[in-house]
């Protein structure tokens, strides 16, 4: 058996190949090998969700998934929100409402707030919680992000999501 | 916390995949959803030397009814049995268990199959299957075989997968009518693994009495259990008052829960009792308004 | 509300760190990479209390892929012991020396090309241990014949003494009745989601240590971690990291500096070591305390409070290396808001074989604040006093102030009274209580916790010494850099590190006020210590006060030196120059003005056009020191000032309780919080609320728990539980303001009250669900089982 595999990711729109040790974490990868930092490691054993990301859309845990079991599905992270113009209005809304403070957490929890809004435009204050209580954050709690998400929900350009990197 | 080394397979078909663990036997490890397998690894808790990763052996993905049964494939993620409308209208148990299994992230991944397979005495799957006497097939490179869910799960993250077997269907029955059925949970957090699960399932006759009922529990043993005493004292009767608080008595004593940080055996049982009487009476009232 | 209407101080003004937060973008101390840099894994012991008797690290070291394998001999060689904040000889390394005292000390570490490969090696390392009996609680420690857990020391009691303040055998012999509790406050551990650790890079020829690291202090105790690592304090440099988090958990890094440092020179290359979650969850610096109260009210039977004896037996686990601060911490308001003439405090700090004890948010004030609240609705409840009267009772009236406390820390400002009806208010109390009785008649258990308690800021370095006969230090500052550039736009310079608070903002709202411009115009930056001034960071709710205070004091400076520029160029006296709208102007002849960006150009290029014998530039720096500390006396019957930033806060929680199943679910939350001035608050309504979050941790979920055998059982996010958003309620918070009459605006810190407060008012709220079935809430968490065990045994 070979010690390395070849995969291909897609990451925020861009392709990248590259050659793994298939015991490689994605969040590793990511974080060491496509130099985007801003997803971060918690736990390691799936509780914290600090390392989400959206993969073929859906927000899964990186510390639980092998890149090798990611090869050719398409990544998005939270340095595909903010674009050359700024913040995307998603990150505006938290800033607005201060949905974060140490802000470790927070690459995942905008995974989780765009999924969300995507799914479900017009979440009820239950709703939001339910979705954000995937993910810990142990500087705000929670309110201010809960306000953040409601707040962006409140905007529709925020709402509709960002169309710039579309994933099934 | 990071993987030790293994040898890694990624079959694309399921007699590939069959093929892998014909060859590799008991030094391979199935890995699906990995949402049960990759903290495993993580912790170094996990050693196998060959993970055969069947994310790719799509034909394993399904929910289909199949003979007035709902057929699930193994690899079908927790997330679509919880969405599905096959899955909600027609063994809605199923469904509303899925909403306690982690959050949705998890869910996204993790697979029925998996979890079945996995045999946590704390998830809420395999006592909903035995709840449900679920028939699980298991398939093997040129054969396979089929047996109910309590004779699949054998003790503590262990099931009668044989080396060289990969689970590969779940088949349970619809719900008939003038039948309820309700899932119900404690844990410390929401999401997190129950202390208690029950199942139940309540069928009743014209005059409102218990003609048949199934009650599973999980977390307070090590595997499922199927508490058959439980559902004797409901039969015939109506499942309330003495009748529901004799079945809460004997779910409860039928149990060998473990202890932990969390909560003692002498609690976990408690809540057995309680759990046990909330989950039979909101599936008789599920029942009544069938 | 406020006093002073001012333009930026009180505003909700946009964070500065949010941008490059949001954007992913901040560096934290994993996504730091050097060329050449290496991965460290660490070797932990399973053995509570063992003998190290081999390490063989043959199979390690040949492992393909590892460059340097280290144990105690090379921490020995290679480092001195961390620096420890205690005057007993407890000895610690980085790595364990000849004996391992709690399941998880570190034992062996790897530097090797990545963590999986320094993982793989740690596996291939063979330790032989001979197990010693362990001890795995205070009892147990203290017993005769008991395993010494230090050499070093007569016994496992690191340290006992008594401080008595007042008349207290006077006062409890006059009173009509002594209300007794037993409390129990169980350890707790911050579990940031950021772990420590640190990059090293060490050259070999000029000695010299680079360190990128999250840990705090950097220009503090920088000197005594350059001291651990055995190079000259010169040849040290520290780079503040953004901080994912800390509540006091960062403050001095010496173990995940100390294994990247030896590492770091035992290689020649950067080594990374980031503590992953077990790491952090097993052997972290800084644990809570963990604490058996016995403690008593004396009181009149009209319900005033005469005085309070605290006996507390704390675990420290296995070393001592922040003594015991956190019961210095806790002299700073042992009376709380109360009126009390009189207190005694008996401590007894125990060693046993866990992980150590550090500080986490509210530091020894949070088992305060539970323990002196607890003994007063106890009062309430045995006087037949309703709870809210009692406090009123015996609150220390708002002209009082400053008021001095009996053991000497001074109180600065306050309005207890206020703040009380303004919870009251808030929560529509008479409401809530007919909604109870209603509640009551349908069988549910609803209840209304109140606690009014102290949270004190700005902490006195004395605190850490003061149990001690031998003085301390006595500097606990904080310093900016200030300067105007050539273009006119304002740079602050800071040389402490961002933990999730917001001193960004804070020294840019500052600034804004002082000079009369956007805060989003203003730069902060950071510098490494080589090139910085004295500060001791966050921690003990400082930033605020401390970073005001040196805003204010380099503003002070650039402000003469820009007067006299502007005066001279005007026809103006410096005096006459006032500082608004983005100038310096003539007071009364608004346009005889200069603008910043002119005054910048004129004070960098045109040093002709400056008063003679001026300098060139405009930067100033200045350090500002505790803005009101005294010292203890020699006899220690008066502490001194040292914690006399005093703020208070009054929280009114209301729960449902399920007694079947031990389930409690929050219906409201109010809670009032009086920090002085304001300086932005919404940024401080996220720090109250994320404090209670925390707060709700420990009075439900939080125990960093050992078996009998001292071996963990709570070594992972499974079983260590950190709230999640179903499990908070929404908060509904006020703000009181009685500006400090000892700092600049006024402001006081507030960052760690939510947590301080919290445990007491739901221990409150709790009881006062399950008083129909006379149930006493006496021990946090209360888990379900803990809940049910009270509910059963209270049943007849």
């Amino acid at each position: 058996m070979p010690a390395t595999v070849a995969i291909t990711l897609s990451v925020n729109g861009i392709q990248h190949e590259i050659t793994v040790e298939p015991r490689w974490l994605l969040v590793d990868v990511i974080r060491e090998h496509l130099g985007l930092t801003g997803t971060h490691v918690g736990c390691e054993h799936g509780v914290c969700g600090t390392c989400t990301v959206l993969m073929d859309g859906q927000s899964v845990r990186s510390c639980l998934t092998l890149a090798a079991t990611a090869d050719g599905s398409s990544i998005f992270t939270v340095e595909g929100l903010a674009g050359g113009d700024g913040l995307h209005p998603l990150q505006e809304a938290f800033r607005e409402a201060q949905g974060l403070q140490c802000g470790f957490c927070t690459p995942g929890m905008l995974m989780l707030a765009h999924e969300l809004l995507r799914e479900n435009p017009s979440p009820s204050e239950q709703e939001i919680r339910e979705a954000i209580s995937a993910n810990l954050c142990r500087c705000t709690g929670y309110q201010g992000i809960v306000e953040a998400i409601r707040l962006a929900a409140a905007r529709p350009s925020a709402a509709r999501g960002d169309q710039r990197h579309a994933f099934r | 916390m990071k993987p030790p080394r293994f040898e890694y397979l990624a079959p694309r078909a399921l007699d590939e995949a069959l093929g892998a663990l014909a060859m590799h036997g008991d030094r391979a490890k199935i890995l699906a959803g990995g949402q049960s397998l990759i903290p495993l690894l993580n912790f170094r808790l996990a050693h196998p030397d060959v993970v055969v990763d069947i994310n790719r052996v799509g034909e394993l993905a399904y929910v289909r009814e199949a003979d007035g049964d709902v057929a699930i494939g193994a690899l079908t993620r927790q997330h679509a049995v919880e969405r599905s409308d096959v899955v909600r209208s027609r063994v809605p148990l199923l469904a509303e268990a899925c909403r306690f299994i982690g959050h949705a992230p998890i869910r996204h991944r993790g697979t029925v199959g998996g979890n079945l397979a996995h045999a946590d005495p704390a998830s809420e799957l395999p006592a909903v299957m035995v709840a449900l006497e679920a028939q699980l097939t298991l398939a093997r490179a040129g054969a396979a075989r089929t047996l109910p869910a309590d004779r699949f799960f054998v003790g503590p993250l262990a099931t009668a997968v044989a080396p060289g077997e990969l689970l590969i269907d779940i088949r349970v029955p619809r719900a008939s009518p003038r039948t309820g059925s309700a899932f119900v949970e404690m844990a410390r957090r929401a999401g997190d693994f129950a202390l208690v699960g029950v199942a139940a399932v309540i069928a009743l006759d014209g005059a409102g009495r218990c003609e048949w009922a199934r009650v599973a529990l999980c977390g307070v043993g090590g595997t499922p259990i199927r508490a058959r005493t439980a559902e004797e004292a409901l039969m015939g009767q109506s499942p309330a008052g003495a009748a529901l608080d004799e079945a809460a008595n004997r779910a409860a004593a039928a149990t060998s829960p473990p202890s932990d940080v969390h909560a003692s055996a002498a609690f976990r049982r408690k809540l057995a009792r309680h759990f046990t009487r909330e989950a039979i009476r909101i599936a008789a009232e599920r029942a009544g308004r069938s | 509300m406020p006093s002073v209407e001012r333009q930026w101080i009180g505003k909700d003004v946009p964070r500065l760190e949010d941008p490059k937060l949001l954007a992913g973008r901040a560096t934290y101390t994993d996504d730091v990479k050097l060329p050449g840099m290496l991965h460290a894994a660490v070797l932990r012991s399973p053995h509570p209390h063992a003998r190290i008797v081999r390490i063989d690290t043959t199979r390690a070291r040949a492992l393909p892929g590892v460059y340097a394998v280290v144990t105690g001999e090379d921490a020995k060689a290679l480092t001195n012991p961390l620096p420890a904040f205690c005057a007993e000889p407890v000895v610690q390394y980085a790595l364990a020396v000849d004996k391992v005292r709690f399941v998880g000390e570190a034992v062996a570490a790897v530097a090797a090309v990545d963590r999986y490969t320094a993982e793989d090696a740690a596996a291939l390392i063979d330790v032989e241990y001979d197990v010693l009996p362990a001890v795995a609680d205070p009892a147990a420690a203290l017993a005769a014949g008991a395993p010494k857990i230090h050499e070093t020391l007569p016994s496992n009691l690191v340290f006992e003494k008594t401080l008595s303040f007042g008349d207290v055998a006077g006062d409890f012999g006059s009173a009509d009745r002594v209300i007794r509790r037993r409390l129990r406050w169980h350890r707790a551990s911050a579990q940031p989601l950021e772990t420590a650790g640190a990059v090293c890079r060490f050259d070999p020829v000029s000695q010299r240590m680079d360190v990128w690291s999250n840990t705090n202090m950097i220009n503090y105790v920088g000197w005594l971690i350059a001291g651990a690592l055995k190079v000259p304090a010169s040849k040290l440099n520290i780079v503040p990291m953004y901080v994912g988090g800390s509540f006091g958990s960062k403050h001095v890094l010496g173990k995940v500096i100390g294994i990247a440092g030896m590492l770091a020179k035992r290689t020649g290359r950067p080594v990374k070591f980031m503590e992953d979650r077990v790491d952090n969850l097993l052997a972290s610096e800084n644990l809570a305390c963990d604490r058996t109260y016995d403690a008593e009210l004396a009181v009149t039977r009209d319900g005033v409070f005469k005085s309070i004896r605290v006996r507390v037996v704390d675990d420290y686990g296995a070393y001592f290396q922040f003594g015991h601060g956190t019961h210095g911490n806790a002299l700073a308001q042992v009376t709380g808001p109360y009126r009390m003439a009189s207190f005694e405090y008996a401590v007894q700090c125990v060693l046993t074989n866990k992980c150590q004890q550090g500080v986490f948010r509210g530091a020894g004030s949070d088992a305060g604040n539970f323990c002196l609240e607890r003994l007063v609705d106890a009062a309430a409840q045995e006087l037949g006093i309703d709870p809210v009267e009692i406090r009123r009772r015996n609150f220390i009236a708002s002209d009082r102030f400053p008021f001095k406390t009996p053991c000497g820390n001074v109180y600065d400002s306050g309005n207890y009274p206020a703040v009380l009806d303004r919870a009251l208010d808030m929560a529509g109390y008479a409401d809530l209580r007919r909604m109870q009785a209603e509640a009551r008649q349908q069988g549910r258990y609803i209840g209304i916790g109140l606690a009014t308690a102290q949270q004190r800021s700005v902490y006195g370095p004395t605190e850490f010494w003061f149990w001690y006969d031998q003085p301390g230090l006595t500097t606990a500052p904080e310093s900016v850099g200030l300067s105007l550039g050539p273009t006119g736009e304002f740079v602050v310079t800071m040389f402490s590190p961002f933990w999730g608070n917001s001193p960004e903002t804070v020294v840019a709202q500052t600034v804004a006020e002082e000079f009369g411009v956007d805060p989003s115009s203003i730069t902060v930056t950071y510098e490494d210590s080589q090139h910085a001034l004295p500060g001791a960071g966050p921690g003990g709710s400082r930033m605020t006060v401390m970073l005001t205070g040196a805003v204010v004091g380099a503003a002070k400076k650039l402000k003469d030196k820009l007067a006299r520029i502007a005066a001279h160029q005007l026809e103006a006296a410096p005096e006459d120059i006032a500082f608004a709208d983005g100038k310096a102007m003539v007071r009364g002849a608004p346009d005889k003005a200069m603008t910043y960006t002119d005054l910048g150009l004129k004070a960098y290029w045109f040093k002709l056009d400056l008063p003679a014998g001026m300098e060139s530039g405009l930067e100033a720096r200045h350090t500002y020191d505790h803005p009101y500390l005294t010292k203890p006396s020699a006899d220690r019957k008066d502490l001194g000032a040292f914690y006399p930033m005093m703020g208070h806060g009054a929280h009114i929680p209301v729960v449902e309780v399920e007694p079947a199943t031990g389930r409690v679910r929050f219906l409201r939350y109010i809670a009032v919080h009086d920090v002085g001035t304001i300086v932005n608050p919404k940024s401080l309504r996220g720090q109250i609320m994320g404090g209670i979050a925390q707060g709700i941790g420990m009075a439900l979920y939080e125990e960093s728990a050992y078996d009998a055998e001292a071996q963990p059982l709570t070594g992972s996010f499974m079983d260590y539980l950190l709230p999640t958003a179903q499990e908070v309620p929404a908060f509904e918070i006020g703000h009181v303001e009685t500006p400090s009459p000892f700092t600049e605006y006024g402001v006081k810190g507030g960052g760690e009250g939510g947590r301080m407060i919290a445990p007491a008012a739901i221990a409150s709220a709790i009881e006062d669900a399950l008083a129909p079935l006379g149930v006493r809430v006496d021990e946090v968490p209360l888990t379900p089982e803990r809940l049910v065990a009270l509910v059963d045994a209270a049943r007849p």
